[in-house]
């Protein structure tokens, strides 16, 4: 049963005596307002032990005008009374309801000229008027003519009926608690001991509170940080770089050849600004051209040092994690990076020119390609999915290369990231003596499947309504 | 991408098996397969692979990988005794040329919309669009060898492809809709590649766009291919690529005499490997022989050659192999990737967070703890909400990308704040108060550091609010600081102080300014501060 208020109480204990009575009665009797009644009442009867009965009534009311006519009679009727055999019309042009009256009595045909002098037409009256004024009714027409006339008003009037129902009255002879109430307990009656005996508010714990909002980190943020602990756990380190790198770094070293489609303007975010090349860049220079002192061909023609030179926004964090590589060249290196990188493509639904990628390396004596499948499938677990697959593909700077796919329940097979072991061609030049197991993923294409959205710009411009609702933990299954 | 469209009936026919086994499988030897239709399949290859561009390369491969037809495929060639002169003002235009004369060839419009394709596909993959490598495909018996490759004058008139008009080749680049595509290739040079014959009938004029008259059309019975371009190899393997697709198909290859020498050859290449290195490399164990069976699933020639060589050879279509461990991956391709053992490595790490990353987490903590909520806006942004609306001048250290998209992201971030009161604006109609946070890169011209932002809009806004809950951020970071009275416009006068370490301004708080406010549309007071993370103790120098 729901909690009373003291004033619901004091309103049934009230009831019990008066069973039923209007709201201004019931108020005179509790020392309140009829409308702190009525609201009390409405508790009350929510919770079934009292009834509130409202009756409206339309009422005929005059108006300063109409008061005035009721006592003295209609224009009208005044100016009829005036009228006698040879009445001339200046004479009724004195009286001072000539203008209203006189229109009246022509608009009725009450009256007759007969050259200057005004006539009663016999057998009528104002009789049947006058009774009407007295004795206004909704279903009399002369009544809505005295409305239009600005003679009545008409108004609403509501009664609100107070009763109690049996349920209430059988609470209210069981005896209600009516001493006052504690709302907040104060300093003094905790250090007093006053609220032992103090009638503390009893509050109703069905109704839902006031919204609050914590302070959290993004949804978004949550998963970037599931992932990087997972890295963490597994023995990797976290990398951190620039998102400024030069084409050197970003494409480069990773054997990209210069002429390559993904180094075209309409791709790729270049800057005017330039960078010197590092230290050995000839080795990487002579492997482009011809394969260096590998296996490899290379891949012909000439390698330009301005075009190394120039800056670029990140494509991926591999630039990152391939200056680390050549940094440590000595086994073993396990590392991950978690950055924004850029790509001009034209911003869509499922398209942004900047998103975060993930990509982690492993350089060690003796690891194979099947170790990179390894790994994934790893990773992959413990992000929750638990159907891991593996497919050809082909990526410039590995070989071999290979996709990953998850699945998911509802969606089937998806693929999650691409990987591979680093070409000779991108290790040797550096001084990269072993396998370098390589890949990455696209850490916003789990985070929209994780998080429901239709528009992965949601993640950067995103309405706060949804980033307070996202709770914190949310439970996953599959991954998703 | 390119995706390759396979009709059903061609590839059972050319595969030898049913399509459900092709399509099956399809996806193994390195494709995406984009859609299933009722008579066809649209699958998507790498652009490593440009011999799977059609729909004979692609079962050429299936009959390997499905074990129909193994080991290396042989393409009979004959000389044509059909030559082509070469001139040598050409060094510098677009030097290189290869050809080949395909006989007996049986085209509808199927067979030639397919082949139109392929030379489209090596167009995008190979040629680099045309500059690298442009293909021309004539019907021989229009016209009479011996043929010549010329850098023409540019007044020089033919009937263009799909024109009945004569044309100079300056018009044709102004006029014609593949010139208009492609002028910027040839435009600067002097004088233009142009191919003609005995008679001076124009074949081609590369890599624009070829004559009207030798058209190939459902009666042609006999082609000669022109690829001009200036890179050797390129030309080579789309020389190679096509011929083999037409000579899978049916058709005779003769070779022509360019320089004095005969080409095409389609003569594999040879390269010796190591079973002990791709053992290593996979982490599979194999045999020199089991190798070999694995390499001519994937129509290499293969044989061992002792315990651990295996001798390749490797079909002249096959651009992608490089280096040793191309041949590799396709060991392992045809191994089967389900098969390789998965297990993680042995190397023993322990994981390590960057200190970058730990102040950035201890940020956010921070921040959270005083109730604020965090965003993460865009890094691309522009000049007008980093500085026209804060009434800022424009930093020093601003990255301008060259060719942005649109004008809402032409500038790398310098500031957090800015994005910030944009992300108030677009959350207007949202409950408040709102406090958001955001830590984050920024860049000083090419280097990229951390900074972190908080705002908090609601009536009762003050600067008390600004300054509290930036010292309790700053004292959370043990940054040991002072304040002085700021002058950052974007602030009201007096309402407005900056952060200072050692003498240094690493960040700014206070009550932003009505006009800012008014820039951005906000309708209420708004506490502000924002300062540079490298001013937290322990930032690593970068």
């Amino acid at each position: 049963m729901a909690e009373l208020t003291q004033n619901e109480k004091r309103l049934l204990t009230t009831l019990e005596k008066e069973k039923k009575a209007d709201a201004p009665h019931l108020a005179s009797l509790l020392g309140a307002t009829p409308e702190a009644v009525v609201q009390w009442a409405h508790l009350a009867q929510d919770k079934g032990f009292a009834t509130v009965e409202r009756i409206t009534s339309k009422e005929f009311v005059y108006t300063d005008e109409g008061k005035a006519y009721a006592k003295n009679g209609l224009p009208e009727t005044q100016l009829l009374r005036i009228i006698l055999p040879g009445t001339q019309l200046a004479d009724l042009q004195k009286h001072d309801v000539f203008k209203i009256g006189f229109g009246q009595l022509r608009k009725k045909g009450l009256i007759k000229f007969e050259g200057t002098t005004v006539a009663k037409i016999p057998e009528t009256s104002t009789d049947a008027d006058e009774a009407a004024l007295k004795n206004p009714s909704a279903a009399d027409a002369r009544t809505k003519e005295f409305i239009k006339r600005g003679i009545l008003q008409e108004c609403e009037t509501v009664r609100n009926v107070i009763g109690i129902t049996p349920e209430g009255l059988a609470l209210a002879k069981k005896g209600l608690d009516l001493r006052e109430e504690t709302g907040t307990l104060t300093r003094e009656q905790i250090l007093s001991g006053a609220w032992k005996t103090a009638n503390l508010r009893r509050y109703d714990v069905t109704k839902l509170p006031k919204k609050a909002y914590p302070g959290k980190i993004h949804p978004y943020q949550r998963i970037i940080a599931e992932m990087r602990e997972i890295l963490l756990e597994m023995g990797f380190e976290e990398l951190y770089g620039g998102i400024v790198q030069q084409c050197y770094w970003n494409f480069d070293a990773l054997f990209q050849p210069q002429d390559h489609p993904a180094r075209e303007m309409q791709d790729t975010f270049y800057l005017k600004e330039t960078l010197p090349l590092p230290k050995g860049y000839e080795k990487v220079k002579a492997m482009h051209e011809s394969g260096g002192e590998t296996s490899s061909t290379g891949w012909g023609g000439v390698w330009k040092e301005e075009k190394a030179e120039q800056c670029v926004l990140r494509t991926h964090t591999t630039s990152v994690s391939i200056q680390h590589l050549a940094n440590n060249p000595n086994p073993p290196v396990k590392a991950f990076c978690i950055g924004r990188v850029y790509r001009r493509e034209t911003i869509d639904t499922t398209h942004l020119a900047e998103f975060e990628q993930l990509e982690g390396v492993v350089m060690d004596e003796g690891v194979t390609f099947g170790n990179l499948l390894g790994i994934l499938r790893e990773f992959y677990n413990r992000m929750g999915f638990l159907g891991v697959r593996f497919k050809p593909s082909y990526y410039p700077y590995t070989e071999p290369s290979l996709d990953a796919e998850v699945y998911i329940e509802g969606i089937g097979w998806m693929e999650m990231g691409g990987a591979g072991v680093f070409r000779e061609e991108v290790t040797a030049p550096l001084g990269i003596n072993y396998p370098v197991l390589a890949w990455g993923l696209g850490v916003s294409r789990i985070a929209m499947l994780r998080l429901g959205l239709k528009d992965l710009r949601y993640l950067h411009r995103s309405d706060v309504a949804f980033l307070r609702e996202t709770p914190s933990l949310r439970y996953t299954k599959g991954g998703v | 991408m390119a995706i390759i469209t396979l009709p059903y009936k061609y590839l059972e026919r050319l595969t030898r098996t049913d399509k459900k086994t092709i399509l099956d499988k399809v996806a193994l030897i390195g494709s995406d397969v984009e859609r299933v239709e009722e008579d066809h399949a649209d699958v998507e290859f790498f652009p490593d692979r440009p011999d799977l561009f059609s729909p004979e390369g692609v079962a050429r491969a299936m009959r390997g990988y499905l074990g129909i037809e193994t080991g290396l495929p042989t393409y009979p060639v004959k000389p044509s005794g059909i030559s082509f002169t070469i001139d040598p003002k050409l060094a510098n235009i677009r030097p290189v040329l290869g050809s080949a004369v395909i006989r007996g060839v049986t085209f509808d419009d199927e067979s030639i919309q397919s082949i139109m394709s392929l030379q489209e596909s090596l167009h995008w993959a190979v040629g680099r669009g045309r500059s690298k490598v442009a293909i021309g495909i004539h019907d021989l018996d229009t016209v009479k060898p011996p043929f010549h490759y010329i850098a023409s004058p540019r007044s020089r008139k033919f009937v263009p492809l799909d024109y009945t008009e004569e044309m100079t080749m300056d018009e044709i680049l102004e006029k014609h809709p593949k010139g208009r595509d492609y002028a910027k290739i040839v435009k600067d040079f002097p004088f233009f590649p142009l191919i003609f014959d005995r008679d001076d009938h124009v074949l081609s004029f590369p890599p624009i766009i070829n004559g009207e008259r030798t058209r190939v059309t459902i009666d042609t019975k006999n082609i000669l291919l022109d690829t001009t371009g200036t890179d050797k190899r390129a030309v080579s393997v789309a020389v190679n690529i096509i011929c083999t697709a037409m000579a899978e198909a049916g058709a005779k290859i003769e070779s022509v005499e360019i320089g004095g020498m005969q080409t095409p050859t389609l003569a594999p290449a040879e390269r010796t490997v190591s079973v002990a290195e791709c053992s290593r490399l996979l982490g599979i164990d194999l045999t020199a022989a089991t190798m070999a069976s694995l390499l001519q699933k994937m129509r290499f020639g293969a044989k061992a050659a002792g315990a651990d060589k295996v001798k390749v050879q490797v079909p002249c279509y096959r651009a992608d192999i490089m280096h040793d461990w191309d041949l590799f991956e396709d060991v392992a391709i045809a191994y089967g990737y389900d098969r390789i053992q998965d297990l993680p490595p042995e190397t023993s790490t322990v994981g390590k967070p960057h200190p970058v990353q730990i102040t950035a987490a201890l940020a956010r903590e921070a921040f959270c703890g005083l109730g604020y909520l965090e965003v993460m806006p865009f890094t691309l942004t522009n000049e007008d909400v980093l500085y026209g609306k804060m009434q800022r001048e424009e930093k020093k250290g601003v990255l301008h990308v060259m060719h942005p998209i649109s004008i809402e992201n032409t500038v790398v971030r310098t500031d957090l704040l800015p994005l910030l009161l944009e992300f108030l604006t677009l959350n207007r109609h949202r409950e408040l108060p709102q406090r958001l946070f955001t830590v984050g890169d920024v860049v000083d011209s090419c280097h990229t550091h951390q900074q972190a932002a908080g705002v908090s809009m609601h009536p009762d806004v003050d600067f008390s609010e600004a300054y509290a809950s930036a010292d309790a951020v700053l004292h959370e970071l043990s940054i040991d600081y002072t304040v002085k009275e700021s002058i950052d416009p974007a602030f009201i006068e007096g309402r407005r102080g900056d952060i200072l370490v050692a003498g240094k301004t690493v960040g700014v708080f206070g009550e932003i300014h009505p006009a800012v406010l008014n820039a951005f549309e906000l309708e209420h007071n708004v506490a502000a501060f924002e300062f540079d993370l490298r001013a937290v103790p322990g930032y690593p120098a970068l």
